[in-house]
């Protein structure tokens, strides 16, 4: 983080510091087990009166809703407490079990504290709380206290902010929350948003100590081989929770929920990278990189067996769909650093192309393609879009690019509505669209149609999330191969340096150009399903901005918070904008401005993204270790 | 080709419009090589504060005198807009990889263009006032009292800027910053001070540009910085970015291009139907396309060669 | 030469033939004359130093061999072939250069570093790329092991997979000598090789140009470092004001009266030039 050269460090090598709370190890450990059990046992205590805030939480005896999250970073915090005390499962986590217990109970208190806050705050008044309410919020206290209580890890550091750092985030705090004030006497729908941002800024201040209490993920020493036999099961197991949680995460069905669920899941993967399992799971799946992917992709196709509805399955295709055109524009941005803010121009070239030769009536070319046909139609015309556009473009200065593109995006708009036969020739049927865009039919098979499989229904946006997987694979398998290539080394080679680019051989305008034809055609090929899944193409969603993904500012921000030039990165990126656009319902209409801030706070705190690749990695934190995200991609 | 005069001069007032937005794009560049690509937005709530003041004063007071409070109004919140955008946004990531500053300046855009449609009211079109007087005429060419306001702001801060940048100190600091940040900090010149008063100056252009607009369209949206902003920007390349005079000429230029091209293309044969309105921004972008084809370094930019 | 079985478009000459031709080279910029007909050859297995005062022209002309400039009149050839006026084609063609101001892929890794240096001997598309058959999978083999060998070679072996920004200073003028390596050319352009190297770092690259020498590439180096030149090269040949003044040995340039007048200046001058070369950064236009 930008923090750390004003905190006051301390040499690693130098003895593990004191832990915060001065208590005999016993009685930390006692404290931090009996807590996170205690904590979990409170999920079973009604906790409120009044049965209008949403889940439920009024039976006793039985947990609901947030209760049900509540309960699990209990049991994790007893879990990894009991590991934490007794040496001899000290090979369950390898790397700081204390610093995990530590985080477990961390996340334990965010989540039933945010419930508490939620049920005082949206029910008025403290009063609807019951005795139940309270103990759940002592015991995840107990357990936190507890958790201070043990052994530091060695490389952890003075986590006291200076008073410099308190008064700054005062005043911050302080600051927005009279811009809030300041809005709401204006009325502005934002002002209860930037005054609950004030509240966001002591946590991310809390976030920081707690990461520098923790210290660095821990390194390991190289771990046993395992039979691949044990590994392939171990990954199987792994992959089988990530797919739960997941669809968890997809299922919630009301914001606070969602917003309880992100808190565990984030604080639990830090948990579980300090415990070292998350390195030790991460070196499975690359010693086995075939299985790896194979049941990586097996999994995400058993995501429709697991979901509720066809309608989260709508929501995998499009999240698909979304992830897939970003990783298109990862070849173009974050391999050879062209940046491009026109992009979702050609996933509209690839849907407008497969659009016209998909034999719907309003279509101004009456032909009927078969699918493999239309999707090579829609990546090669959205290809040859990206050359025409970056042949004249590619030989200036980078900046110019940017604009250029923009432009290129709002051009592909403005035409699109206008070849509707009124203000230009027929083509694309103008503001309307082509609209009744039939189902598609593979080898005889109707995509429409639901079926059975194994006892469950497969219906029409389950069909087609298979369908976009597979493409999604393709693109997937492209890019990394791509990437880490000749070609793709030529692509970094003339983002870090043209001029010694070209010294060494590189034709720069050609491979510039090659990057940007297969980013193009990526993302046309992208388009080509999402004609079908939705049935209709119109101009509005290609546009540079606007609330709903996928459009060029969503894109980019995919790539740039995914994480740059990794295959997982835009991946993450996507899945987590679409869900949390989807989720955050609560929000109102307010989600393109925490885009907006989120965007900007990203560049500022942590610029390589979620997931860093490598390179970009020691770009940005050659001191630091890397903390291995890897597997909460797993899911997706 | 009757309406030819009359085609120019709206060319001009749309240029002149263009012109005092595409000053901020090209000193800020000029100084930091950052695209502010926020500035669009810096535009737009430069009219919203002036339409701030104009609606706390109420209707009974006279546009005349409402009107140098408006646009002391329009500025200020620009300017303080843009004077905090580069405080907390941009400075930090001076040093930052080249997409860094970039993406923010998106993030930013978007946060400001969302933080005024926030603010009740009618959310797609809000009414300005007008300036009473006119339609004057000048032979065959009619014109409205905000296209004298827009014309006469466009001039007098073109002199101004030329003064400035020549004869003060703060300007020939600014000058030497452009040239080489590093050697004028060596120099004693305080470069972060430069910076600020960069984004200051374009804020304060970027102000009498919303509010011109808003005069002349008789209504103001909170993205109206999006497209202006653009077209903005496009001027300030084709006129050579880091030059003022330049931004100036590109945005003159590009205005006569977007109205002579909705009103002449129709007549060229075979495109007859690409004349109208809706394609004169599509031709805007062809010639930004066309002048970085062959003229990369603007109409009034020198070539940057590379170094080895 | 070097024994991997790669094709090698030098297929080294027998020693003594001319590799490089400059004829008559003139660089103008506007008004300014920075290079003013400059006639160089350089022969299979030669070492040729090439120095003269800060200004005097030498990395522009540098850059119109390596055709980073497109020179105003005269000629380049390369094994007889005029030389195209783009960079790539240049490295294509069999020479490779470094640089004065180090420029190396800083958020690559060193291996990567070189791996890069391999583009013009490889030439696998795209396609061959993402279904990496055996013809790929040999070629991307064949270009590691070649890239090791020179990581060995330089003595950066054990660094490969740290990035190429935090490598010390002298090691960056080694890794760029070696990703210049990895295009196999005839003949290597070296752009001020031991600026602001000490002494010590000064021999070592002295030994690792004559070793690039035994390995059968011709090498052309631009220096300040009088001691090193003079024990280094074949031929010196000295640039001053754009004009070639003198070119010879070491013996003949260093007792060259206008060599001395124009380059050395006074002899209590010439003690101190020798120690100039760790500060001077010389324009390049």
């Amino acid at each position: 983080m930008t923090d750390t050269k004003t905190l006051t460090t301390e040499q690693p090598d130098q003895a593990a510091l004191k832990p915060a709370v001065r208590m005999p190890a016993a009685v930390a450990h006692g404290l931090a087990i009996g807590g996170g059990a205690l904590t979990a046992a409170s999920a079973f205590l009604a906790w409120t009166y009044s049965s209008s805030f949403p889940g439920d939480l009024t039976i006793s005896g039985y947990p609901g809703g947030l209760q049900w999250l509540t309960l699990t970073a209990g049991l994790l915090t007893a879990l990894m407490g009991v590991i934490a005390a007794v040496p001899g499962l000290r090979v369950l986590a390898p790397g700081n079990p204390g610093n995990a217990t530590l985080l477990f109970a961390v996340g334990g208190v965010a989540v039933t504290w945010f419930t508490l806050i939620a049920i005082a705050v949206q029910l008025h008044g403290l009063v609807n709380l019951t005795s139940g309410g309270w103990v759940a919020g002592v015991a995840s206290l107990i357990a936190l206290v507890g958790t201070l209580g043990l052994p530091r890890a060695p490389g952890s550091t003075v986590c006291a902010p200076t008073r410099a750092e308190w008064l700054q985030t005062l005043y911050a705090g302080a600051g927005l929350l009279a811009v809030g004030y300041l809005l709401h006497l204006t009325g502005n729908g934002a002002a209860g948003l930037v005054m609950a941002g004030a509240g966001v800024v002591p946590i991310a201040r809390l976030c920081i100590v707690l990461k520098h209490y923790t210290g660095p993920t821990p390194t390991l020493r190289a771990a046993k081989r395992l039979p691949v036999a044990v590994d392939v099961v171990l990954m199987i197991l792994m992959l089988a929770l990530a797919l739960e949680i997941f669809a968890y995460g997809v299922d919630t069905p009301y914001g606070q929920l969602f917003v309880g669920f992100l808190a565990v899941l984030c604080f639990s993967l830090w948990a579980l990278s300090q415990s070292g399992l998350l390195r030790r799971a991460t070196e499975i799946f690359e010693r086995n990189r075939a299985w790896a992917a194979v049941l990586g992709f097996l999994t995400a196709a058993a995501f429709v067996f697991v979901q509720q509805s066809d309608a989260d399955a709508a929501l995998g295709v499009n999240v698909l769909i979304f992830a897939a055109t970003a990783l298109g524009l990862n070849v173009v941005v974050g391999l050879a650093g062209l940046l491009d803010l026109g992009y979702v121009a050609f996933l509209g070239v690839g849907a407008y192309a497969a659009a016209l030769v998909s034999g719907a009536v309003t279509s101004s070319v009456h032909a009927t393609f078969p699918f493999w046909a239309a999707a090579l139609t829609g990546a090669a015309v959205s290809g040859i879009f990206g050359v025409l556009l970056g042949a004249p473009t590619l030989r200036v200065r980078g900046d110019y690019l940017a604009i250029v593109t923009l432009g290129f995006g709002e051009i592909f708009r403005i035409v699109v509505s206008n070849l509707d036969g009124v203000s230009g020739p027929n083509v694309t049927g103008g503001p309307n669209g082509i609209v009744n865009i039939p189902d598609l039919s593979i080898l005889g098979f109707n995509l429409g149609n639901p079926h059975t499989i194994l006892g469950a229904t497969i219906g029409r946006f389950a069909n087609y999330f298979w369908l976009m997987l597979i493409i999604m694979a393709i693109i997937m398998l492209v890019f990394s191969r791509a990437a880490d290539s000749r070609i793709g080394r030529a692509w970094v080679a003339i983002r870090e340096d043209e001029t010694a680019a070209t010294a060494m051989g590189i034709n720069g305008f050609r491979f510039k150009l090659l990057a940007f034809a297969l980013g193009a055609a990526l993302a046309g090929l992208a388009g080509t399903v999402m004609a079908h899944v939705n049935f209709s193409v119109v101009p509005d969603p290609f546009v540079f901005a606007g609330p709903v993904p996928p459009n060029s500012a969503f894109l980019l921000a995919a790539v740039v918070i995914g994480g740059m030039g990794t295959v997982s990165g835009p991946i993450v990126g996507a899945t987590l904008f679409y869900l949390l656009q989807q989720k955050l319902t609560f929000l109102q209409s307010n989600e393109l401005l925490i885009f907006g801030v989120a965007l900007i706070l990203f560049m500022r705190l942590r610029p390589e993204g979620i997931i860093a690749s490598r390179r970009r990695q020691l770009e940005f934190h050659e001191a630091e270790d890397a903390p291995a995200a890897q597997l909460s991609t797993a899911g997706a | 080709m009757h309406e030819l005069p009359q085609n120019l001069a709206n060319g001009l007032f749309l240029g002149a419009m263009y012109g005092l937005i595409a000053v901020g794009y090209t000193m800020v560049y000029g100084i930091i090589q950052l695209i502010n690509f926020a500035h669009g937005e810096i535009f737009m709530t430069g009219a919203f504060g002036a339409l701030a003041v104009y609606s706390k004063l109420g209707a009974n007071v006279s546009i005349w005198l409402a009107l140098p409070l408006m646009i002391v109004g329009g500025v200020a919140t620009a300017t303080l807009v843009a004077v905090l955008a580069e405080r907390f946004a941009y400075r930090p990531l001076r040093n930052a990889p080249r997409l860094a500053p970039l993406i923010t300046a998106i993030g930013l855009s978007i946060f400001l263009q969302q933080l005024v449609w926030g603010f009740p009211g009618n959310k797609s079109a809000r009414v300005f006032p007008q300036l009473p007087g006119g339609p004057f005429h000048l032979g065959s060419v009619v014109f409205q009292s905000a296209d004298i306001f827009v014309v006469v702001a466009a001039v007098l801060s073109t002199l101004f800027l030329a003064y400035f940048v020549r004869s003060t100190r703060t300007g020939r600091a600014m000058q030497a910053t452009a040239q080489d940040p590093d050697t004028a900090k060596l120099m004693g010149i305080d470069t972060d001070k430069v910076i600020v008063i960069a984004f200051a100056i374009g804020a304060v252009f970027a102000a009498i540009a919303g509010i011109s607009s808003g005069l002349r369209y008789g209504q103001i949206e909170y993205n109206m910085g999006f497209l202006n902003g653009l077209f903005a920007f496009t001027a300030a390349v084709l006129g050579g970015i880091g030059n003022i005079y330049g931004a100036m000429l590109g945005g003159l230029v590009l205005g006569l291009a977007q109205t002579l091209s909705a009103a002449y293309i129709q007549y060229i044969p075979g495109m007859s139907q690409f004349g109208s309105q809706d394609w004169s921004g599509v031709w805007a972008f062809v010639i930004l396309i066309l002048v970085l084809m062959f003229r990369p370094q603007g109409l009034l930019g020198e070539r940057v060669a590379d170094r080895a | 030469m070097t024994t991997e079985t790669t094709t090698t478009p030098a297929a080294a000459p027998a020693a003594g033939t001319p590799l490089l031709e400059a004829r008559d080279v003139v660089m103008r910029f506007g008004g300014l004359t920075a290079v003013g007909g400059v006639d160089l050859t350089v022969n299979t297995g030669e070492i040729i130093g090439l120095i003269g005062p800060n200004g005097a022209g030498k990395t522009t002309f540098f850059n119109c061999l390596t055709g980073l400039y497109v020179p105003t009149e005269g000629q380049v050839r390369y094994q007889g072939q005029l030389l195209p006026p783009t960079p790539h084609k240049v490295t294509q063609a069999g020479m490779a250069r470094t640089f004065q101001n180090i420029r190396l892929f800083h958020n690559m890794t060193v291996l990567e570093n070189v791996l890069v240096g391999r583009h013009t001997r490889t030439k696998e598309g795209i396609v061959s790329a993402i279904l990496r058959g055996p013809g790929y999978r040999r070629e991307e083999a064949e270009s590691r092991a070649k890239a090791l060998e020179l990581l060995e070679f330089v003595g950066l072996a054990d660094k490969r997979d740290m990035l190429a920004r935090n490598l010390p200073y002298g090691e960056q003028r080694k890794l760029e000598i070696a990703r210049a390596m990895a295009s196999e050319p005839g003949l290597l352009l070296l752009d001020e090789p031991t600026a602001g190297m000490n002494p010590q770092e000064t021999r070592a690259t002295e030994e690792l140009v004559f070793a690039i020498r035994d390995r059968g590439m011709a090498v052309l180096v631009i220096e300040h470092d009088m001691r090193f030149i003079f024990n280094l090269c074949d031929r010196v040949a000295v640039l001053v004001q754009g004009k070639k003044l003198v070119e010879g040995d070491a013996q003949t340039v260093q007792s060259d009266e206008r060599v001395i007048a124009a380059y050395l200046g006074t002899p209590m001058d010439g003690a101190e030039a020798g120690t100039e070369s760790t500060t001077s950064t010389e324009e390049n236009q």
